[in-house]
């Protein structure tokens, strides 16, 4: 393996098995750069730019988290600013012009986007109340799980379980409460429609 | 909307276990099976996957809310530091209230958009000033850990070392920069539920909670809330506030 390809596989292990410290240090790394390059290419404002650089971010550091991403053909750089690129693009695409961006939307998309997923909006809606509802450190320890993708050994550690197994049940009866939550906030609006693939 | 048939215990032990990519061949083959025969158990699986959106969608607007921390850390180096001290922060608070009167009571065009873009814009995680972390401090205990992820940005990480040391003792500035914490991780209700304990238990940081408060009422676009609170606090003693008041009146 050539240097740069280990440098590469090195940061990609890194941020697999690390969290918010090492998203930050990507975010710092490239940011001036990738700032410069976005806001004359796409003549967008410096705030647009930073928001479209956030967005590229979170998709990086998603696909490594996700296990899509295992190996660079190329380096960091140049995969964050293909990822900028296509936001900035499908907005233009979509808007005609450049419009500012707006985050939470975008991210909400994204995970539409993901291979069979059919949301169902007013579902999605009260989860996330229920979540808001669910506390801490259920809403921590489910979000280590499926976001972050950690494994139950890594949770253990990063939550001071006993054990693995103490960390998954942990999780099951988070999950049974979560779902318990959701119920609830159906049963309050039986009149919302179901949206499925919005 | 129709809840989905209550479960039974093994339906919601396969359903785990699918998810979690730990059913072997057979059981995938059962599961499929189970999938595209039962309704029920399909409306399910349906549900279960948006819920874990959800939570990674949760996960998401966390570690942009992250990211979003660092921008104004990386710009704020380039600024006048927006709270100093307490002094300065009661000055820049004051001043702030006004323009959040100003805005709320002028630019808010019944849409939730712009309440959360005002808290969006308002909104400074308070700085600790309570225990500030030194380099090179040896003993590192729960309490130098939780300042410090707070101070880097791990409000996660911070928000359940606060909430663990609470138990054992309530300091109304951990308080505080728990219910940011809170606010910063997007747990709005928790926040609100942390900064009205604080109003109720601190004669010196019920200033600060409210306008945390007021912020988090914003958030959750309660407007109504955030204009009472914002009210309450252009009625206190800080400089500019009253002055807001009057002025506000008069541009009435």
């Amino acid at each position: 393996m050539i240097e740069g390809e280990r440098i590469q596989s090195e940061i990609i292990q890194k941020i697999r098995s690390g969290g918010q410290t090492e998203l930050g240090m990507i975010y710092e790394e490239h940011r001036k750069e990738f700032l410069h390059w976005i806001t004359k290419e796409y003549e967008c404002s410096s705030d647009d730019g930073k928001d479209i650089y956030q967005l590229a971010i979170l998709i990086f550091y998603d696909n490594i988290k996700q296990g899509k991403l295992e190996h660079l053909v190329s380096s960091v750089k140049t995969y964050l600013f293909g990822i900028g690129k296509n936001i900035a693009k499908d907005n233009r695409r979509k808007e005609k012009k450049f419009t500012p961006i707006n985050q939470e939307k975008w991210l909400k998309e994204y995970l539409i986007d993901e291979p069979d997923q059919v949301m169902d909006e007013n579902t999605f809606n009260f989860a996330k109340k229920a979540l808001e509802k669910l506390g801490q450190p259920c809403q921590r320890l489910i979000e280590l799980f499926y976001y972050e993708n950690k494994s139950m050994q890594e949770i253990t550690e990063a939550m001071q379980y006993k054990n693995p197994e103490t960390a998954k049940n942990q999780k099951c009866k988070c999950m049974a409460r979560l779902r318990k939550l959701v119920d609830q906030e159906i049963e309050q609006n039986p009149n919302a429609v179901t949206h499925e693939a919005y | 909307m129709l809840l989905p048939m209550k479960p039974t215990e093994k339906d919601i032990a396969l359903l785990e276990r699918y998810f979690d990519a730990e059913l072997n061949e057979e059981e995938t083959k059962y599961f499929a099976s189970r999938v595209e025969q039962d309704e029920d158990f399909n409306a399910l699986v349906k549900r279960e996957k948006v819920i874990i959106g959800a939570i990674r969608n949760q996960g998401l607007l966390d570690n942009l809310a992250y990211l979003k921390s660092i921008e104004e850390k990386i710009e704020g180096d380039h600024a006048i530091p927006f709270y100093a001290n307490f002094k300065t922060w009661h000055y820049y608070s004051a001043a702030a209230v006004i323009v959040l009167l100003i805005a709320v009571k002028f630019l808010f065009p019944s849409q939730q958009q712009t309440s959360e873009q005002l808290f969006t814009s308002y909104f400074k995680a308070y700085p600790n000033m309570f225990e500030p972390t030194l380099r090179g401090t040896n003993e590192i205990t729960n309490r130098t850990e939780a300042f410090q992820a707070y101070e880097h940005g791990d409000y996660q990480k911070a928000s359940l070392l606060f909430s663990e040391l609470l138990k054992e003792n309530r300091e109304p500035g951990m308080l505080l920069l728990l219910s940011n914490a809170n606010l910063m991780l997007g747990q709005v209700s928790e926040a609100q539920k942390n900064l009205v304990t604080l109003i109720e238990e601190s004669d010196e940081l019920d200033i600060q909670a409210k306008w945390y408060l007021s912020l988090s009422y914003l958030k959750s676009g309660d407007k109504e809330n955030a204009r009472k609170m914002l009210k309450e606090l252009g009625e206190t003693e800080i400089s500019y506030a009253s002055k807001a008041k009057e002025l506000l009146e008069k541009v009435d």
